[in-house]
């Protein structure tokens, strides 16, 4: 990954952001366009709700959301206002459409950065231990479960877990992020959340730990027949110290590469989990507003996710410069 | 227009309505927090705006209408402590509950009443249109009497009163508003057929409690006063503003057993124990929670591990609901839903071929096995249906079995009789036509339905293909387009065929772009005449003879089928005692639920 | 490559995979004559348990699971399938152009595949199969249009790492037409990773399809696993088959592809040969 030399480290930074500026427009005006060609408006999803409603009522509900308006009049006001940072106005919640994200960032933060240290921890620690007992039974074992878990689907994971350890055995909540009708406080609360996190975050971990765990196992092995490797042993360092100096440090790599990809879908959340699990994430709310043609909000989702991918690619790219030193990033 | 003099008639039942509601408080104990599960998550509280069912269900907590009902759809006191109706049925006058306040502690009085129905209910909700069509005016001679001044007798409009159809909102809330509004607010609304009223005092008859009320008919304007479809809202905090977007819609003050705390979306909300109610000693309860909870299956683990208390509306898979009701802390009910009576359909498109000929609608109708649906699909909840109007609506006399009957055993034979006699042969292959068949998007068992739907016209040789969409593109499909053949469907019947059967069968009611309204396109002269004369009718036995003749030609004309009527289970834990105490339901108030350990 | 073909045969997991694989081909093939007529159609009593009349027992509406299981295998085999190749035909050609031309078509084809990167994968795909109806067809061209740039980045990597290697630079010299170096010299080098990647995909492809069912946009006319769980799933507790059979279906299908792709990755990625 060889990149330009301009400037000093900050400056390559702000270079890259500024960059990523108009791609970022450019998808957003894309997803605008490809949003509004579905079939069906929020008019019709909000009277189809209330059960019944009057032409004066439909025509009413679209003036107020603006569906009156010609495409490409509402594309430029659209843009102009994510310019100025203003997402818009989501009709169906009643709310700014950034307050919204906002309350459900929290908890999607919250799920997916513990998946993202669990899976990425323990991904690591399974795929170096398979590669270094290569072809024995623990490998085998480590391969199998990694690949269970990746191939099993995640729904079913998810609701197996909760008939075993929420219904039979009683240890942990089924669903949701708190205890709503006990409104804990301060540790109290911390602890509730807790517990609350561990099925959906182990769910999602499972299969997250299978695929880091077998694109360490390879990566290692890969590393492993390199020559500077050849040359340590005959440095006569130990194997131990070998592996975690020189391969772990290289082997790393692809695994952020990965980590950095799934940060991007970080900001997705998981649809499914979410579901499965009641817990207020923004994966949820993007697919609930698909159905409920709630565009605006679909939109700021799409625009965050896609300044967060750019963002990530951007903290890999730095952090592969940390990491190997042969590549630069100033 | 000439308005009799009021004559004085009492119609409500003091003593029916307290033997219905016992005032003995011996069992019932303070305290307790019920979770409810709600799904899906509702847009917005305003429920003077949308009625989309899950708001019903939180938002009658807060608010409530002038009357509450009884099993037998008869109004009983809500927020009105009686009420009386001129001979003529064209003034209705309601003498309200004293000592009420809003939960922001603004008394309630008629001005709020008013303000409600006429410039919230009548313009903005969905149905309010509809049910105060035939209000011109609200008279307000004093704080605690409102006066309704009907154009023309509406004998439905009692059945709307309910805080569900017709909340009532705080005045004091709303007032303000826009010139447009303004305007509307100081002189009647002439937007239908009929002349202006002025205000005469006189030209109305008092309301004050009375037994002999009970055996009259509740003409349909007093169905819709519950706090579900006609809450009373807060003049002082609405108006002045866009009643549309004011935070109201999200913070939502009402007169109600509970107060609004917070609305953590995708999670819960949480009301609070209203201490000023105006029923003394009630609400038992501290707290309710309303849960959001997207998988079925999770939704039946909460019940089940007792996170969550009560469930209705379908939030528990119908499979589950036999398992459940095993537990023994668990309780199953499908009473509760009596002004709701939905009738599951398949609907035609009447305008193409092949469903634009009755006999070929009439042999799908023939073939349908609705015991195998009920059972296999429903597992057992639910009731063939005869037509389009609920066996709910005996009690109310507007029902009637004496129609043509679909629901046969040699079914499938007579079908492939008739579809031989309307010309639709059988190709080579054994094929007659091929059609789409759309599904409705609001749920699993709605898909398994298409899916036996299928298998039957299989077997009478007609190819379906299933075709599943989401939700605004199937609307779309059906109410706008009218690009589809055959739908399956389900409608609310609500409290009255006015409110909520007329809109699929009238010519009026064909109008693209509406939803759930007449997606058909079949009418006729003689059932729009009917329907027309029973909206009138104030004498029950005329009314009911229309009805009778009208479900009569419907169903020979089989514009749907209407395959069965669906019972609603509530599920909830047996700890939580008088949660469904009335035909509203989940939609009722609350106030007399108590935890019982 | 006879030897590569050796040394696959070797490999433990390879021949597994490849064992459960041909089974599994072979029973959708064999699906129209073991269990002729719609799998959709009601044959016994619903809920019948299985191992009994019928060996996975009848669902919800009667019908026989073992019949849409085979049927089933048909569809998801399918779906995995054509979604892959298009998946792969499209992210060849992208990542192929811009790393063997550069520069400016580089420069375009990149921030496409960065458009189509920027919104979450399964969403993406919702939203597509929400856009186009849920059918057979539209999940195919779902998970195509969801799975292709990561073939068209890896293809480009490989071809611009080929792109400076001599052999190229020599064709290019000897005045060989661009398709011809593409085609005929770069592609056939850089095959290993597109075919182990591509069998990821056609694994990945049957689990969204699942998860695509179990939010209900499944085809409604075509039995597959996906939708047999999404049938299923609310009776998991009441009539456990109905979704394990399935589920455990595809388990077995996407590792076995997953042991047959490590197989491949294993025998044709010359730096671990010798390991």
């Amino acid at each position: 990954m060889a990149l330009p030399r301009v400037g000093g480290a900050p400056g390559y930074v702000v270079r890259r952001l500024l960059q990523a500026v108009p791609v970022i427009l450019a998808i957003v005006a894309l997803n605008f366009l490809l949003l509004h060609l579905a079939p069906g408006d929020a008019a019709q999803v909000l009277a189809g709700e209330a059960g019944s409603a009057s032409p004066e009522y439909m025509a009413q509900l679209r003036e107020r959301f603006g569906l009156d308006q010609p495409l490409w009049l509402s594309l430029l006001v659209y843009m102009k206002n994510v310019l100025s940072l203003d997402l818009g106005f989501s009709f169906r919640h009643n709310m700014p459409v950034l307050d919204l994200i906002l309350q459900r960032l929290g908890p999607t933060i919250l799920l997916m950065g513990v998946t993202l240290v669990l899976s990425v921890g323990a991904g690591m620690a399974l795929g170096l231990l398979a590669a270094s007992r290569v072809d024995g039974w623990l490998d085998t074992f480590i391969s199998i479960l990694a690949l269970i878990s990746y191939a099993t689907p995640l729904f079913w994971i998810g609701l197996m877990l909760i008939v075993v350890f929420s219904i039979k055995l009683d240890w942990l909540p089924t669903s949701g992020m708190e205890t709503v009708a006990a409104f804990h406080e301060g540790w109290a609360r911390v602890a509730d959340i807790a517990r609350h996190l561990v099925l959906p975050a182990v769910t999602l971990s499972l299969f997250y730990m299978a695929l880091y765990a077998r694109l360490m196992r390879a990566a290692v092995l890969e590393q492993a027949g390199m020559d500077y490797v050849a040359t340590a042993r005959a440095k006569g360092l130990s194997e131990t110290r070998i592996t975690l100096t020189h391969v772990l440090r290289n082997a790393i790599l692809p695994v952020i590469t990965m980590a950095g990809v799934q940060m991007g879908a970080l900001l997705g959340g998981s649809i499914v989990v979410e579901t499965v699990f009641a817990w207020p994430g923004l994966g949820l709310l993007a697919y609930q507003s698909l159905f409920a043609r709630d565009l605006n909000l679909l939109m700021g989702i799409f625009f965050l996710s896609a300044s967060l991918v750019v963002v990530a690619n951007l903290a890999v790219d730095l952090l592969y410069t940390v990491l190997d030193p042969r590549i630069q990033a100033a | 227009m000439m308005l009799a003099r009021s004559v004085t008639c009492c119609l409500v039942a003091a003593l029916a309505g307290l033997a219905l509601m016992p005032e003995t408080v011996s069992a019932q104990k303070r305290g307790g927090t019920l979770v409810m599960l709600v799904q899906p998550e509702p847009p917005t509280l305003a429920s003077y705006i949308s009625t989309s069912g899950p708001i019903g269900q939180v938002a009658t907590k807060v608010y409530e209408g002038l009357l509450e009902y009884d099993f037998s759809l008869k109004p009983l006191p809500g927020l009105a402590e009686s009420w009386t109706v001129s001979p003529d049925g064209k003034t209705i006058t309601f003498r309200l509950q004293k000592g009420v306040k809003f939960s922001d502690g603004k008394p309630f009085t008629s001005g709020d009443v008013k303000f409600s129905v006429l410039e919230v209910l009548k313009k903005l909700h969905p149905r309010g249109a509809i049910t105060f069509r035939d209000v011109t005016d609200i008279d307000t001679p004093d704080e605690h009497t409102a006066v309704f001044r009907l154009a023309k007798p509406a004998p439905y409009l009692m059945m709307a009163l309910s805080g569900y159809e017709s909340p009532m909102l705080p005045k004091h809330l709303l007032e303000g508003s826009d010139v447009k509004t303004n305007k509307l607010g100081n002189s009647p609304v002439g937007t239908g057929p009929y002349t202006f009223v002025e205000w005469q005092r006189g030209q109305y008859m008092r309301f004050d409690r009375n037994p002999s009320y009970w055996k009259k008919p509740a003409p349909y304007l007093m169905m819709a006063l519950s706090g579900y479809e006609s809450p009373m809202l807060p003049k002082h905090l609405l108006e002045g503003s866009d009643v549309k977007t004011n935070k109201l819609g999200n913070s939502p003050v009402g007169t109600g057993p509970y107060t609004f705390v917070e609305w953590q979306r995708g999670q819960y909300m949480r009301f609070d124990r209203n201490p000023s109610y105006w029923k003394k000693g009630r609400p038992y309860l501290d707290r309710i929670v309303a849960r959001f909870v997207a998988d079925s299956a999770t939704r039946t683990a909460a019940i089940e591990k007792g996170e969550a208390h009560v469930g209705g509306f379908g939030a528990i898979p119908y499979s589950d609901v036999k398992a459940l009701a095993k537990l023994p802390h668990i309780e199953t009910t499908t009473r509760g839903y009596e002004m709701q009576s939905p009738i599951v359909q398949l609907d035609f498109n009447t305008q193409r071929p092949p469903f634009d000929n009755q006999k070929v609608r009439q042999a799908i109708s023939y073939a349908i096995n609705r015991k195998f649906v009920i059972d296999n699909i429903w597992f057992s909840f639910g009731k063939p249906a005869t037509g389009p109007i609920s066996s709910n609506f005996a009690v109310a006399g507007l029902y009637t079995p004496d129609v043509q009957s679909y629901n046969v055993p040699n079914g499938i034979q007579i079908a492939n009789t008739l579809l031989d006699e309307a010309g639709l042969r059988r190709g080579a292959n054994g094929t007659r036509v091929e059609i789409v068949h759309d599904i409705t998007p609001y749920g699993e068992e709605w898909q398994r339905y298409g899916e036996y739907v299928q298998q039957v016209l299989a077997e009478l040789g007609i190819k379906a293909t299933l075709r599943h969409e989401d939700v605004p593109t199937w609307l779309r499909r059906i109410y706008t387009d009218y690009d589809f053949q055959l739908t399956n469907n389900w409608i609310q019947t609500l409290a009255d065929p006015v409110i909520g059967v007329h809109r699929l069968y009238h010519s009026k009611s064909i109008r693209p772009g509406v939803v759930f309204v007449n997606g058909s396109r079949w009418s006729s002269p003689r059932t729009d005449e009917l329907m027309d004369l029973a909206t009138v009718e104030p004498n029950p036995g005329k009314r009911a003879g229309f009805y009778k003749e009208l479900q009569q030609l419907l169903v020979q004309a089989a514009p749907l089928v209407w395959v069965h009527e669906l019972h609603f289970v509530t599920v909830h834990n047996k700890q939580f005692k008088d949660l469904i105490v009335s035909p509203l339901g989940l939609y009722a108030p609350f106030d007399r639920v108590y935890l019982d350990k | 490559m006879i030897d590569v073909a050796r040394r696959f045969l070797r490999s433990r997991s390879a021949m597994l995979g490849l064992s459960i694989l041909s089974v599994v081909i072979v029973v959708a093939a064999a699906a129209p004559v073991v269990f002729p007529g719609s799998p959709f159609r009601r044959v016994d009593q619903p809920l019948l348990p299985p191992f009994g009349a019928y060996l996975f027992g009848t669902d919800v509406l009667g019908r026989d699971v073992a019949a849409g299981i085979a049927h089933g295998a048909r569809t998801s085999l399918m779906i995995g399938v054509l979604a892959t190749a298009v998946a792969v035909a499209v992210g060849t050609v992208v990542g192929g152009v811009a790393g063997f031309y550069g520069g400016r078509p580089d420069d375009v084809l990149m921030r496409m595949t960065e458009f189509f990167q920027t919104i979450p994968t399964f969403l993406f795909a919702i939203l597509l199969v929400a856009i186009l109806t849920p059918s057979t067809k539209s999940i195919v061209i779902a998970i195509a249009v969801v799975s292709w740039p990561a073939v068209a980045r890896l293809v480009r990597g490989e071809f611009l790492a080929m792109r400076g290697r001599e052999f190229v630079v020599a064709c290019v010299c000897l005045g060989m037409s661009d398709r011809r170096v593409i085609f005929r010299h770069i592609l056939p080098n850089c095959l290993s990773p597109i075919v182990v990647t591509g069998s990821l995909i056609v694994a990945t492809a049957i689990l969204v399809e699942s998860a695509l069912s179990f939010l209900g946009l499944g085809d409604p006319n075509t039995m597959s696993w996906g939708f047999m769980i999404g049938a299923g799933r609310t009776f998991l507790r009441t009539a456990w088959w109905l979704c394990t059979v399935p589920g455990v279906a595809i388990l077995l299908t996407v590792v076995a592809i997953n042991l047959l792709g490590e197989g491949l990755n294993d025998t044709l990625n010359p730096r671990l040969r010798n390991r």
